[in-house]
């Protein structure tokens, strides 16, 4: 007998009555076992990944394993031959034995070119040449277009993981700033400015002394009345950056320098029940200006890499796994966009010196 | 390919073999229709693979208008609909009952008013009416009952919910594990999806989804030959078979009553806003009879009540002030 969890698939909203919630506990029975698929015959199973096998060539001469000591955890995009690649850059924050690999090459001094918050993509530069850089597709993939990534790797070879493109591209989240002081503000009263009502414990706010009580005002000498305010001011800065608040404590003014973090390293997400069924999912996940949105099965620790069409061109880069059955991607497009930039504002700044 | 992989008790073994027997056959009837992707064991180059996604792209736009989200109010469940006057298939746990308010809602945010029709508890079918005037967008159903173990599949649904930027979610696979009442695929579902179609690659309905385990593998629909077994009791709104998808509504008449010494049952508390207190009943009334049967206790009395279902009407001779009178009572539902 074969017994495990199944969970039944409506979805209620935390507020919603827990009927539909319940935990189905089934034990298939023995007489309803016709046949199965083996493993290796399945969508993501070895036997049918050697159709692909074109594809995965692609990946194993550009696609780049990032790793921490021996570990890897996260895959990049090879963006110029003379060793610039792009990666998911909340995994790589606070690593200290970075490394890269290109296919059998191992390439152990890597240097944190920079980043975008927004996106959440890092610049790293290795000291290669002749990298085989990714092509790039167009147009966007539709919807039930084969996509493949990185899946897995050892120190030789790229394993592969497929799917489709599953739904509309589009802007995932509230549209929050991905950076925080790290307090909960009560915008319900009158006053001028922002009182806090609580203070995340990690946090920059908590780290620069702020207390629950205090009323934010102005922040790098700009009057802030509303979320709005701060969330436009925040829009615009990266992890680390340091930021003037001027608050009231007990009715007398007070000037603080708080660090900004990453929003999902200071609040905790609200776990939902699809949650619950999805396994691990990526700490950055949501809040990105566009995505695509595939069903590759991934982890946590293979994203970061080169979504390849049929042809084995890049038709983005895995960006997040979000849950059980949707995995985002930046759109080339915006990725080309954000790689320009990023090499684009480096040159610039070794020109200048 | 190794196709049967049996596990289990041994006595089980013939019948096993005798069902899979059956599968083989009807596949190898409808041989001649079917796309020559699925008889290999596995897509053999590029070439196989864009004749699949060809297949999947081509029959797409219809399987996804046709794709609908149903809110209960509290949560959600998809559905898909088969007929152009908006009959709509789902499961037993998304529909929940019988004659149900709900709402369905369209790929581009078209929200209809809807009603539940039957459904098989034991399986997780149901039916769904649309209750408003229109030519609805369907699909066809694969009425041969061509699935067959490792045959290429797309589910479609709105995962956690309906979601208009995101649109219906396309997730690919195989049918991975094939039994009387339910089918396995690799297509990764989540909750939302429940009630959702499963395709084959012509685009034809070959299941709904119902539930997932622990593994990315184990992606749980209701095949469609059991919605089409039970097809005119659905429609005829019947609530076929017993637990785990879906719980008979009890029927309810919101009084709390005690034996008497001298034949039927005494009203001890009349509940607020019942099918009773519509009714007109009192505390310290005395039920003698119902529909023409004498009661002789209050055990009795709720025992029979069970036998009837919410919304059918019953009557009562009761005792008030020492005058029999007859007072008619819609049940309603607990």
């Amino acid at each position: 007998m074969i017994k495990s969890r199944k969970w039944k698939l409506s979805w209620v909203r935390s507020r919603g009555i827990p009927i539909l919630l319940s935990l189905v506990v089934s034990a298939a029975s023995a007489q309803q076992q016709v046949g199965q698929l083996e493993g290796e015959f399945r969508l993501n199973g070895k036997e049918t990944w050697k159709a692909f096998d074109p594809v995965r060539e692609v990946l194993q001469e550009s696609s780049a394993v990032v790793y921490d000591g021996w570990k890897s955890i996260a895959y990049g995009v090879i963006v110029s031959s003379d060793g610039y690649l792009v990666t998911k850059a909340s995994e790589i924050e606070g690593v200290e034995e970075l490394s890269v690999r290109v296919n059998r090459e191992h390439f152990k001094k890597v240097r944190v070119v920079s980043s975008t918050v927004e996106w959440d993509v890092a610049l790293l530069k290795v000291e290669g040449q002749g990298l085989p850089v990714i092509k790039w597709a167009e147009p966007e993939p539709a919807h039930g277009t084969w996509v493949i990534s990185n899946g897995s790797t050892t120190r030789r070879d790229r394993r592969l993981r497929v799917g489709i493109i599953s739904a509309n591209a589009r802007k995932v989240g509230e549209g929050r700033a991905p950076v925080v002081l790290g307090v909960t503000l009560d915008t319900s009263g009158e006053e001028e400015g922002l009182p806090v009502k609580e203070v995340q414990k990690d946090s920059g706010a908590s780290e620069a002394g702020l207390e629950s009580g205090d009323v934010i005002l102005e922040m790098e000498g700009r009057p802030v009345r509303s979320m709005e305010d701060l969330q436009e001011l925040l829009g615009s800065k990266e992890p680390g950056d340091r930021i003037q608040v001027r608050l009231r404590r007990d009715g007398e003014g007070l000037d603080l320098e708080v660090e900004l973090k990453r929003r999902e390293s200071v609040f905790e997400e609200r776990k939902t029940r699809n949650d619950a069924m999805s396994g691990r999912v990526s700490k950055r996940r949501s809040d990105f200006p566009r995505v695509l949105q595939t069903d590759l099965p991934l982890s946590v620790r293979s994203v970061g890499g080169p979504l390849l069409n049929l042809e084995g061109h890049c038709v983005g880069m895995n960006i997040a796994r979000a849950n059980r059955c949707e995995t985002y991607a930046i759109p080339a497009k915006e990725l080309r966009a954000i790689v320009d930039n990023l090499i684009g504002k480096e040159k610039a700044g070794s020109a200048a010196e | 390919m190794k196709k049967h992989r049996l596990t289990g008790l041994w006595l089980f073994c013939f019948s096993v073999w005798s069902v899979g027997c059956c599968l083989i056959s009807a596949a190898e009837e409808v041989g001649e229709d079917r796309q020559y992707f699925n008889e290999k064991e596995v897509p053999e180059d590029l070439r196989d693979l864009r004749n699949i996604q060809k297949a999947l792209q081509e029959t797409l736009p219809q399987a996804r208008a046709a794709t609908v989200s149903i809110d209960l109010g509290g949560g959600s469940g998809s559905g898909v609909i088969v007929s152009g006057k908006g009959l709509v298939l789902t499961a037993a746990h998304v529909s929940a009952g019988v004659g149900k308010e709900m709402t369905v809602i369209m790929e581009d945010g078209t929200k209809y008013k809807a009603v539940s029709l039957g459904l098989v508890a034991s399986t997780d079918a149901a039916m769904v009416q649309i209750m408003e005037e229109g030519v609805f967008p369907y699909v066809e159903l694969d009425r041969g009952d061509s699935a067959s173990l490792g045959d290429w599949v797309y589910a479609l649904g709105h995962s956690g919910g309906f979601e208009k930027e995101r649109g219906v979610g396309v997730r690919i696979g195989r049918l991975v594990r094939m039994a009387e009442q339910t089918i396995n695929s690799d297509c990764n579902l989540i909750g939302g999806d429940s009630g959702g179609p499963l395709f084959n690659m012509k685009g034809q309905l070959i299941g709904i989804h119902s539930r997932v385990g622990a593994s990315l593998e184990q992606n749980m629909h209701v095949p469609l030959r059991e919605f089409l077994k039970n097809w005119d009791a659905m429609l005829a709104k019947e609530f076929v078979g017993k637990g785990p998808f879906a719980q008979e509504a009890v029927a309810f008449l919101g009084v709390s009553t005690e034996d008497r010494e001298e034949g039927g049952v005494v009203i001890k508390e009349v509940g607020d806003k019942t099918p009773a207190a519509d009714a007109g009943l009192q505390e310290g009334d005395v039920i003698l009879m119902l529909n023409g049967n004498e009661l002789d206790g209050a055990e009795q009395f709720s025992a029979s009540l069970k036998g009837f279902k919410p919304g059918q009407k019953v009557k009562l001779k009761i005792l008030r002030d020492d005058k029999e009178q007859e007072v008619e009572v819609e049940l309603g539902e607990k």
